[in-house]
């Protein structure tokens, strides 16, 4: 099999930005380490180098907390990513949904966009009081948070990119024969997903500080619980831990997020 | 080329179709005025005109994308007031569905239809083959030359079976090469597909080359200023003295016809003439 000069060109820039990537994250640590290597600099009880806290993940088998209320590393992991997850998942498709409907009708669009603007600028995190009233210590209460963060956003973006949608691809349709139902299926719903799912991935970040707030201040597990567990013991090492996890995680699924919408939603109308 | 004796009455006509559009200051801007045309059942007829000259909104009235200000198209005797599967469109960028192979875009128009794929996967195949792209079957868009779209949105077009096909300069981003090949493979198409082809064109070598009728049409307002029948083989040959004599005559004519930017008013319009 042949690589062309394309795709030679391509995979010397991934390569490169992968190395370059590794490289300024390995500078990081080894600038942190140095300053942490002085057990009298105050800077190394607040934070702590890696070569501190990595370990206590396997003094302690990989478990974080106290007693019964004790969870994996993993469980913590992935109990966020759930939430996480199900809220971009239902706001993605309640987005796209809603965004279609309210586009049938211009009257909608003059009604409901509004109401949309107003709710959309509210920061997530303003939601935790009332979901932890409404939904009480639960799952629910951080996918609804995520949901909240996101639905609004994705609502307007999607009304604004069928809005985009070039005349002549649904007059093609029209002129095809196609039915309103099949040129919405066929034609619309296509057309916006990618632009709305790269607004989902950039809203990612916004989804992913608030279900840690959400753990942060309500719920008892998680990865914002890890880093809470840490502060009530007064333990750094398990603080720094809980960030470093978060970011980790935060970053492949980002990641993943981009891989999704590399194969899954390429185009671009 | 056939002579236009052989053709039945018209498919596609209109009287006194005028189109205005909003302008500045509330006052409305004749686009188009007074056009009556007809375009012959299994003819092939160019629209020549300048750039802005309201040729692409001609061809939007006569396919029912846009209503008339006033007049009427008629299809097949019928007056046609919205659109209809039977007219065809293909424009000058290919519109073709990035998301979709160039199987799935020619098969799009039975698929939206509602039609099962096994239902018309035969014919699919059978205008990939006519088009030269059964080995770009599987390819996007993105991935082919800018000719390749213009044969799958051609062929997306032709394999509904439309009793008319409307093309909007569908080679004008083309370069010469590319465009000239394309123009016989559009004559070939026309000739075993016995399709009615209206093709707007500022390009005069095109619009001689390709129509067995041409209308010239004219600047601010659109109407039409000659009428030209080709129906002898010379003016199939590019190089041939009357083609270029033909191409002269256009040509000034269409310069003739340009606004005069002191007076801002269109320069006198020459009378029909018709060649055969």
């Amino acid at each position: 099999m042949s690589i062309t000069v394309n795709q030679w060109q391509k995979w010397q820039k991934s390569s490169l930005s992968l190395i370059c990537g590794i490289c300024s994250c390995l500078l990081l640590v080894a600038v942190w380490e140095w300053v942490g290597s002085d057990p009298i600099n105050p800077i190394t009880q607040v934070l702590p180098p890696p070569s501190k806290f990595v370990p206590v993940l396997f003094e302690s088998d990989f478990k974080i907390g106290l007693g019964s209320q004790s969870s994996t590393i993993y469980q913590s992991v992935f109990v966020t990513l759930l939430r996480v997850f199900a809220g971009m998942t239902i706001a993605f498709v309640a987005a796209i949904f809603c965004g279609m409907l309210i586009s049938l009708s211009e009257w909608s669009e003059l009604f409901i966009l509004p109401i949309l603007g107003l709710i959309a600028p509210i920061a997530p995190i303003a939601w935790v009081p009332l979901a932890l009233v409404v939904f009480g210590i639960s799952n629910l209460t951080a996918i609804f948070i995520v949901f909240m963060g996101v639905f609004f956003t994705l609502t307007i973006a999607t009304v604004a990119e069928i809005k985009r949608i070039p005349e002549n691809l649904l007059i093609t349709a029209r002129n095809l024969a196609g039915s309103r139902f099949n040129i919405w299926r066929m034609v619309v719903m296509p057309a916006v997903l990618p632009s709305v799912f790269t607004l989902l991935r950039l809203n990612f970040i916004a989804a992913w500080m608030a279900v840690l707030a959400a753990e942060m201040t309500g719920l008892r597990d998680g990865l914002g619980a890890v880093v809470m567990t840490g502060r009530n013991l007064f333990n750094s090492n398990l603080i720094l831990l809980g960030i470093c996890i978060i970011g980790i995680t935060g970053f492949a699924v980002d990641r993943l997020l981009l891989l999704i919408q590399r194969r899954f939603f390429w185009w671009r109308v | 080329m056939e002579g236009l004796g052989q053709v039945e009455l018209p498919i596609l006509s209109c009287q006194n179709l005028c189109k205005s559009f909003p302008g500045n200051q509330k006052q409305e801007k004749l686009v188009l005025a007074n056009i009556n045309l007809a375009v012959p059942k299994g003819s092939f007829v160019t629209i020549l005109g300048q750039s802005g000259g309201g040729k692409s909104t001609l061809l939007k009235l006569l396919g029912g994308f846009l209503p008339p200000s006033s007049g009427r198209v008629f299809f097949d005797g019928q007056p046609l007031t919205q659109i209809t599967p039977k007219i065809g469109m293909v424009f000058q960028d290919h519109n073709l569905y990035p998301w979709m192979t160039v199987e799935q875009n020619i098969g799009f128009g039975f698929k939206i239809r509602g039609d099962k794929p096994g239902t018309y996967q035969h014919l699919v195949h059978e205008i990939l083959d006519t088009v030269g792209l059964s080995q770009s079957r599987k390819l996007y868009p993105h991935q082919l030359s800018g000719g390749m779209r213009q044969r799958v949105a051609i062929a997306r077009s032709v394999v509904v079976k439309p009793e008319v096909l409307l093309l909007d300069e569908p080679f004008s981003a083309l370069d010469v090469q590319l465009r000239r090949r394309l123009q016989d493979f559009l004559l070939t198409l026309w000739k075993e597909m016995h399709i009615t082809m209206v093709l707007v064109t500022h390009n005069v070598e095109e619009a001689i080359l390709l129509g067995q009728k041409l209308i010239v049409v004219g600047n601010q307002p659109g109407q039409i200023i000659e009428e030209v029948v080709i129906s002898e083989p010379q003016y199939g040959d590019r190089y041939h003295p009357d083609f270029l004599q033909l191409q002269r005559h256009l040509e000034s004519l269409l310069d003739s016809n340009l606004i005069d930017p002191v007076q801002a008013k269109p320069l006198p319009i020459s009378n029909g003439k018709a060649i055969s």
